[in-house]
């Protein structure tokens, strides 16, 4: 029985979790350690992405961050942020598991370092061969359908196709394509990642009925990324419970919301 | 001597070794939580102790950061 919350949503299931919350969040770029901790917890956020990097002898105490976010003892979803071929996102996906001891992956695979565009053809060779060797992939991809396509063919039971360029704040710049692939993959998991800027992009995926958003930037580089946080917690709420009960249909004409039945100082032509 | 490289950095070593060894040497603890690949090939855990590094071999040491 689907179990229904207090703010009237239901709860999800993603890679084998059921969830609440259908907001993922990044733990990059904040001002301090601490902002990112409160930031997280204000979200409501189940899961975090997280990131592998050379690290050198010595350094025993490891990151700062990432032993906050191991604290919080939230789901973690590492990424294959950087790499530019199939081989070294699969080797990093295969690290990754190791070191995190999940078998969630990010896929990302960059082919343009102007707009950190996902490279579709590298991408979906990774997807293949990580499927295989039993990893849930989460593949960042553009919007493109056909793209979209050929990753659940290789066996990808998500998708998280980019609403714009990473960091680039500039929310859904194709919301017919995110439309369209929503429309495709009626039942498949789809998370918006990548552009998003501020809560009302993330009201619009939502309304479409996209599963989820992830983005960090957003939050991380605000004003005020504990306030921020909290915004886009509503807003992704909001947009789901919106989805959810059924938008009523646009009309070309206006169309009165009082009743005009008893209307005052109406008097009949005569 | 061979020469390896290591986080991209060129090392000397004292010879061939395992990859047990030469974390030893260069002080990896493995309770700091790394993964290592040697050539862009990942290299379990369990396999440190038959992984032999040789001459000019590319070894990453990668552990968890912060990400989006």
């Amino acid at each position: 029985m689907t179990k229904i919350l207090e703010n009237g949503n239901e709860m999800w299931e993603i890679g084998g979790k059921t969830l609440s919350s259908r907001l993922l969040i990044g733990s990059a770029l904040y001002p301090s350690p601490a902002s990112m901790e409160q930031a997280i917890r204000v979200s409501g956020a189940q899961i975090v992405t997280v990131a592998l990097r050379r690290q050198a002898a010595g350094e025993g105490g490891g990151n700062h961050y990432w032993n906050i976010i191991k604290e919080m003892g939230l789901s973690v979803l590492p990424n294959t942020a950087g790499c530019h071929s199939a081989k070294e996102a699969i080797t990093t996906a295969q690290m990754a598991r190791e070191v995190f001891g999940t078998n969630w992956i990010k896929l990302e695979v960059i082919g343009d370092q102007y707009n950190l565009q996902p490279d579709p053809y590298e991408t979906l060779k990774a997807a293949e061969v990580l499927v295989k060797e039993g990893f849930e992939v989460f593949p960042y991809t553009t919007d493109d359908l056909v793209v979209a396509k050929r990753l659940v063919d290789a066996g990808c039971r998500i998708l998280m196709p980019w609403g714009s360029p990473i960091g680039s704040g500039k929310g859904l710049m194709n919301p017919y394509n995110l439309r369209a692939i929503r429309e495709a993959f009626p039942d498949l998991t789809l998370i918006v990642d990548a552009g998003i800027g501020k809560p009302s992009h993330a009201v619009l995926a939502m309304e479409m009925g996209y599963d989820a958003i992830l983005l960090n930037s957003a939050i991380a580089l605000s004003h005020d990324p504990v306030r921020m946080a909290e915004a886009f917690r509503y807003a992704v709420e909001a947009g789901r419970a919106g989805y959810e009960a059924g938008m009523m249909p646009e009309r070309e004409f206006a169309s009165p919301s009082t009743p005009t039945v008893g209307t005052p100082f109406w008097h009949q032509n005569k | 001597m061979i020469e390896v490289s290591i986080n991209g950095e060129i090392r000397a070593l004292d010879g061939e070794m395992t990859l047990s060894q030469m974390l030893d040497i260069l002080g990896y603890r493995r309770d700091q939580g790394f993964a290592v690949a040697v050539n862009m090939v990942f290299v379990a855990i369990d396999k440190y102790d038959t992984t032999t590094i040789k001459e000019g071999d590319a070894i990453d040491i990668l552990a968890p950061v912060q990400g989006g």
